[in-house]
């Protein structure tokens, strides 16, 4: 008896004696290494064409562009490979001007046909990314006359070229090396991708962290400021706060309801303001809008029954926008030139709505499906969910949560099997190409399933987008695109959420940038 | 002996071959997983691509013949959402989470033999019940609270150890112990009962009468005849433990095969989801293959009675 009470002694002894020695030395890093700590790591896909956008986080620092952007998203001469690119006079000749000296972490040049192999690779029928599809449309042929010129060729006159393979969208416009992908086989060289960028890869442990080490000398940030970046897959919020807390990660995302916490404690926070719209829409049926919907009437009344500036207060944390533009991408609105100005706003207006519902001869209402799900970055989804059909249902409309998983929402959506019922997203913010190739997906008739808006006046006008060669004449194509989906109602924006992301109390200044699904660690880790 | 193994590898491999039935099946009831691994602005074109390319377009008969076919060798095939070989992810994945369990169990075995112990031999008292708390709390505590409360406070606000992920020793305990814990009830309570049990039977009485020390008696006379059952439960719940440790991987951020699973299911990776489920089930059925010829080899009754 004597000897197992004193057992018990002995393992709560060695159980604290564990506690108080060991100093948890096993991830902290000295002062030359950044480290991450994200949510996810979505596919883990080192392969560009093989991703999807939000592996953009950690292959943006290993790969080049060919087109640079900068933090706020703006084409850059200075954060591509190509220096300088022109059109022909008919806009169906794109020729790029490689930066000269260029090498892959290998000692490859990078030359005129890695580019086109990369483009090739990105559009061919493996790839998985975002833009393929009209990349592949668009493009007719790509030349390299010489080792640091590219001439893209075009079916059709346009200007989305450079911009569709810059680092403001996807990764269609990372550059690999020809020569060692086609010599390892795509297989390896998803395993040991080599790059171009200030980075190159050391690790993958799938599940665990990707890390990273500073190439010499770079020329997008000179002689890198860490040694070692490392991205730490830390699916649980309070363990990314606990590793910030005791120095072992130096960035970590956060969600806006730990804001308060972490910031009390002295860690500075940085926001990427306006990163996504949290956006709702009716899903069409085979022919289009159908049901109450389909009366412009009840769409304004399902607008003004919101109040957005409680949603954003009680459901956000205060961290997020009202807004006011279906689809409305606002990174993009600066740069075509729209004024999303107070009156366009929706106010919280109960007895209009149901003015309007009863103008529309549904004063006593109607069965709404909303579907509720959970989605990457916004754990709030459903409570948003439930706060806005309460809004409905104070109109009269038997509004029914439907609890599914995105996936099934989305399917309902595309095979348009649940006509009239209501989904949401919270799209990534983007620049105006990226804002434009959103909306040929998602309010263009002809991108069916995806379409959301089916408006021939709208669908006449992105149409030209893609044509037209004016940049002037595209801007007000696309103001006049946001104005018909507001005047219109043609879909319900609720609110334009902001991302917090937690430093330690030590590192340098960061801009997080305003470029989709890439936090633009060129800054922090640049030695320029 | 050899014939007992005999039929229980068979029993085994029938097992397994039903199990892959149901989770080829299942896991393909759960939806289309292109409609998570291709972007929004996929078009109709970039879907017939991905699927040709995954080989989801083939006949679901076909699809599970070649499954099971690779399987046997081993072979388990691309994951849909990492495009990398699933034998190479679980070659990754399951060490990690053999190591967790295996330290686990010994946390779990650590605090289980004193607290059983010193509750049969102190029964009635209040270290029996002291004991019991201990262990029931264990139990009735959900892991992914005791787990984030850990990380909180013990990792987080004192500092005393890493919050997550691998780095030597010290990475174990955290996760070690939420697991153990969980399992410290029910490895106390059996040893407590059989103690009890034994403690009462006519040979340890007799071994008292002729005067053998308390401790002998105890630890050697009577531990060893209460273990049978003791032994069974730690081999099942070390399968257990291996395979279904989703949320303490989940919350300490280690890329065990739970993590895997949770992953496989979350993103509809038909094979990462397979070879995952095929893995657990072949660990359990390897697992009570061996308790059972343990048990056979403990108590030689058993065998003869089968």
């Amino acid at each position: 008896m004597r000897r197992a009470t004193a057992m018990a002694r002995v393992f709560l002894l060695v159980l604290a004696l564990l506690g108080m020695a060991v100093d948890g030395t096993g991830w902290a890093q000295p002062k030359t290494e950044l480290t991450v700590a994200l949510s996810s790591f979505a596919t883990e896909v080192l392969d560009p064409p093989l991703g999807g956008h939000l592996v953009k986080y950690y292959l943006s620092m290993m790969f080049d562009y060919l087109v640079g952007t900068t933090p706020d998203g703006q084409p850059s001469r200075e954060g591509g490979i190509a220096t300088r690119w022109e059109n022909s006079p008919d806009f169906k000749r794109w020729t790029f001007h490689l930066r000269r000296g260029v090498k892959f972490h290998n000692g490859d040049e990078l030359t005129s046909e890695d580019v086109k192999f990369s483009i090739m690779r990105s559009i061919g029928k493996r790839s998985t990314t975002g833009y393929a599809g009209p990349l592949r449309t668009l493009i007719q042929d790509i030349e390299t006359p010489a080792p640091d010129r590219v001439v893209i060729v075009t079916k059709e006159p346009t200007l989305i070229i450079p911009l569709y393979l810059s680092r403001s969208l996807s990764t269609e416009g990372m550059i690999t090396s020809k020569k060692y992908v086609e010599s390892v086989g795509d297989d390896v060289f998803a395993r040991k991708p080599i790059g171009s960028g200030p980075y190159k890869f050391v690790e993958q442990v799938t599940g665990s962290h990707i890390t990273l080490t500073a190439v010499d000398n770079h020329w997008r940030i000179g002689t890198p400021k860490y040694k070692t970046m490392t991205f730490r897959l830390v699916p649980e919020e309070t363990t990314r706060i606990a590793l910030l807390r005791r120095g072992e990660v130096d960035v970590a995302e956060l969600s806006r309801e730990r804001v308060k916490d972490v910031e009390r404690d002295g860690f500075p926070i940085h926001y990427r303001r306006e990163e996504s719209i949290l956006t709702m829409w009716w899903v069409l049926g085979p022919d289009g809008r159908v049901g109450p919907s389909k009366d412009k009437r009840v769409r304004e009344a399902l607008n003004l029954a919101i109040d957005r500036a409680e949603i954003a207060q009680s459901i956000f944390g205060g961290k997020a926008e009202p807004a006011s533009v279906p689809l409305g991408l606002s990174w993009s609105f600066k740069d075509v030139g729209f004024k999303p100005t107070q009156d366009l706003m929706y106010p919280y207006d109960p007895a209009r709505a149901k003015k309007l519902l009863a103008d529309a001869g549904v004063a006593s209402g109607f069965n709404l499906d909303v579907y509720a799900y959970q989605l990457p970055g916004l754990p709030e989804g459903k409570t948003m969910a439930e706060a806005v059909a309460g809004y409905w249902e104070k109109l009269g409309i038997k509004s029914r949560l439907i609890p599914v998983d995105y996936p099934a929402f989305r399917k309902a959506w595309f095979d348009r099997s649940a006509p009239g019922a209501v989904g949401y997203f919270n799209i990534a913010n983007r620049d105006w190409i990226g804002a434009y190739a959103l909306l040929e997906k998602q309010a263009y008739s002809a991108s069916k399933p995806s379409d959301t808006v089916n408006d021939p006046e709208i669908d006449g006008m992105l149409s030209q987008v893609m044509r037209q060669t004016d940049r002037e004449k595209i801007n007000a194509l696309m103001r006049n695109v946001y104005t018909r989906l507001r005047s219109e109602h043609l879909g319900v924006p609720v609110v334009y959420l902001h991302s917090p992301y937690a430093t330690s109390k030590t590192l340098a200044k960061w801009n997080v940038g305003s470029v989709m699904y890439d936090l633009f660690f060129d800054q922090l880790a640049s030695g320029k | 002996m050899l014939r007992f193994i005999a039929a229980r590898l068979v029993q085994s491999l029938i097992a397994l071959a039903i199990v892959s039935v149901v989770v080829f099946v299942l896991a393909r009831a759960t939806g289309d997983p292109l409609y998570l691994i291709l972007p929004m602005s996929a078009s109709q074109e970039d879907f017939d691509n991905a699927r040709r390319y995954l080989g989801l377009d083939r006949p679901y008969v076909e699809q599970y013949l070649s499954f099971v076919g690779r399987a046997v060798t081993g072979d388990f095939g691309v994951s849909l959402r990492a495009r990398r070989p699933v034998s190479e992810l679980i070659r990754e994945r399951l060490p990690n989470s053999l190591k967790l369990a295996a330290f686990a169990m010994g946390v779990s075995l650590a605090m289980a033999f004193p607290l059983g112990i010193m509750a049969a031999v102190k029964k009635g008292t209040g270290l029996d019940r002291a004991a019991q708390v201990v262990s029931v709390l264990g139990q009735s505590l959900p892991t992914f609270w005791v787990a984030i409360l850990l990380v909180e406070f013990v990792a987080g606000r004192l500092q005393w150890l890493p919050a997550g992920g691998i780095a030597g020793f010290s990475s174990y305990v955290l996760p070690g112990f939420t697991l153990g814990w969980f399992v410290v009830a029910g490895l106390m309570r059996l040893l407590r009962s059989g103690m009890l049990e034994v403690l009462d039977s006519e040979y340890v009485k007799l071994a008292r009468v002729k005067g053998v020390a308390e401790r002998r008696v105890i630890w050697l006379h009577a531990l060893r005849n209460a273990l049978i059952p003791v032994v069974t439960f730690a081999g099942i719940y070390f399968a257990i433990l291996v395979t279904t440790a989703i949320v303490v991987e989940t919350v300490f951020a280690w890329p065990g095969i739970g993590r895997l699973a949770y992953e496989g299911i979350s993103s509809r990776d038909f094979p990462v989801i397979q070879a995952v489920v095929l893995t657990t089930a072949a660990i359990v059925a390897v697992v009570n293959l061996c308790v059972d010829c343990l048990y056979a080899w403990i108590d030689p009754r058993i065998r003869y009675a089968r």
